[in-house]
């Protein structure tokens, strides 16, 4: 039996979205495959025509959920092929948003999972809360989604106290729900146990094959960009890396929460020790030709850029690698053995930008040759009925 | 480790195939190689030097060569390694023996740039569409894109 899932071809998302042909036997997934492409949007090809400043909103346009990261990344790589040095307060207001946007991405991933695995209350409760940070974020850029708070040399819209009053506050909120979360997923037997052991990827199957983000961080491998090559202000700020060992979807999540926990920390940081002075220094029109890697830990895990200047005012090239490609080959690893029923709860598990979507499959009998397509929903419910009887653990310990 | 170490090291095993190693800024190494020394290399960075990660291919476009950078990194460092191949004869060995995660970035390379990457477990089309022309590479600096002229059904011939 073989079967495919478009993912939406359109979705903002994704700058990589994915076609994957799945060989099953019976209702055990033998064999995975990849086909990449239905939204190329050849945006390294196009940075090469535009000019720096242009290309700081074209990559934040890669990503509709990481889009700080992108342009994060983007430049802080040419303020060192401009060889200037953006001064304090910018630094710290641009990692503030990065945190912001981490705990964002983080919840509404924790939403996803919830949702996928059958436990829609946690999933409006933490996408309610959600809300906090995007207005947060709003109150900051004016924006919800490209918050265009980057510039080359600093960033572009400064804090003042009833905005840093304001972050307080709300972070008050968000910390004591967050808390309330954690205690409901320990109390909660049944979304343990459909986590518990999906998805499995050895540590050394991580390595090997070059995973990233929380999807490696949970096979216990203790990588993270932050705080193995500092970037902006991440040297400062004290924080811990969160890493789990049980190898599966559980871990993901538990590495997840831990990093909400921690960016709730580093944002409280970041407020009380935000120093005065201004926030972007002039940058230069024309860099000389140099190349730069610059690395940041996006939420989904280690975003890479290679830009390579020739003195004019375009770049000569702009290499991007997003967390999620870097994910797809230990995606087809976990899905190898796993159940149909899993696939969505799998592939989430990666946090693939893919949230609302609704996600066809065709499901080919091996035997047969006979094609059938199912929507993801449908797939949802088979997911749910599978472990609706099985059996429940009463007191598991959620690994926190 | 420091950079100063890794330099130190990589020059003492692989002795003159280094043909040139930089240290721009902290935590950043550049290494050469030529493109026969490639996998070995690539053995002594995974082997001996702990840089099992590969974050990237990355290739660009010289005009008259390719290069080809291979970015590495572990949890103290960002090790990026160099070769460059000619434009009229595109060959580069499959590293992905070595390192299983470098399948899909060698993919990209061989739509991207036609390089032909030798020995690759998995040559099939990556990105570009089903129907996209033979012969063409898009991220190659000759490659300009022409919007088809539009036709419109029914319209005027």
């Amino acid at each position: 039996m073989n079967f495919q899932i478009p993912i939406g071809p359109q979705h903002p998302a994704l700058k990589e979205p994915i076609g994957l042909r799945v060989v099953v036997e019976g209702e055990i997934i033998r064999d995975a495959d990849l086909r990449l492409g239905y939204n190329h949007r050849g945006i390294e090809k196009l940075a090469e025509s535009k000019t720096w400043i242009q290309n700081i909103y074209l990559e934040e346009r890669i990503c509709g959920i990481c889009s700080h990261s992108h342009t994060t990344c983007y430049v802080q790589g040419v303020e060192k092929l401009m060889e200037i040095q953006p001064p304090k307060r910018g630094l710290y207001i641009r990692t503030l948003v990065a945190e912001l946007e981490r705990i964002h991405s983080h919840l509404l991933w924790l939403g996803v999972a919830g949702h996928e695995a059958g436990f829609d209350s946690f999933f409006m409760y933490v996408w309610r809360d959600r809300e906090i940070v995007m207005d947060i974020l709003e109150t900051i850029s004016g924006n919800r989604v490209h918050y265009a708070n980057n510039t080359i040399g600093g960033v572009r819209r400064d804090l003042d106290e009833l905005q840093v009053k304001h972050i307080l506050d709300s972070l008050e909120i968000l910390r004591k729900r967050s808390e309330f979360y954690k205690n409901l997923g320990t109390k909660e037997p049944s979304f343990v146990a459909r986590l518990a052991g999906v998805g499995y990827l050895s540590k050394e199957d991580a390595i090997t094959l070059c995973a990233v983000g929380p999807t490696l961080r949970a096979s216990g491998v203790p990588m993270d960009v932050r705080k193995d090559d500092p970037y902006a202000v991440y040297d400062e700020v004290p924080f811990e890396v969160c890493t789990a060992d049980t190898c599966d979807v559980l871990g993901r999540t538990v590495v997840r929460i831990k990093e909400i926990l921690e960016s709730y920390n580093i944002i409280e940081f970041l407020l009380k020790n935000l120093p005065a002075g201004p926030i972007a220094v002039r940058a230069p029109r024309r860099p000389k030709p140099n190349e730069v890697i610059s690395r940041y830990e996006a939420p989904r895990g280690e975003l890479i850029y290679y830009i390579k200047s020739n003195g004019t005012e375009k770049p000569e090239r702009i290499k991007v690698r997003a967390p999620t490609l870097g994910n797809y080959a230990a995606t087809i690893k976990m899905l190898k053995k796993g159940f149909i029923a899993d696939v969505p709860l799998i592939f989430a598990a990666i946090d693939p930008c893919i949230a609302c979507a609704e996600r066809a499959v065709a499901i080919v009998d091996a035997r047969t040759g006979q094609e059938k397509v199912v929507p993801m929903n449908i797939l949802r419910q088979s997911s749910q009925k599978k472990s609706a009887n099985k059996e429940r653990k009463r007191e598991v310990e959620w690994p926190l | 480790m420091n950079d100063q170490i890794l330099i130190e090291k990589a020059k003492e095993s692989l002795k003159d195939k280094v043909l040139e190693i930089t240290n721009p800024a902290p935590r950043r190494l550049f290494m050469k190689v030529a493109v026969g020394n490639l996998l070995e290399a690539v053995n002594w960075l995974k082997k001996e030097m702990g840089f099992s990660h590969l974050s990237t291919i990355s290739g660009v476009d010289l005009g008259q060569s390719f290069e080809i950078l291979y970015h590495f990194a572990n949890n103290f460092c960002s090790f990026t390694l160099r070769t460059e191949i000619s434009r009229e004869n595109p060959l580069l060995p499959s590293i992905c023996a070595l390192i299983p995660g470098a399948i899909l970035y060698e993919r990209e390379l061989q739509e991207m740039f036609g390089i032909t990457v030798q020995n690759i477990p998995d040559p099939r089309p990556l990105l570009l569409p089903d129907n996209w022309p033979a012969g063409n590479y898009p991220l190659r600096k000759d490659w300009k894109y022409e919007r088809p002229a539009e036709v419109i059904p029914g319209g005027k011939k």
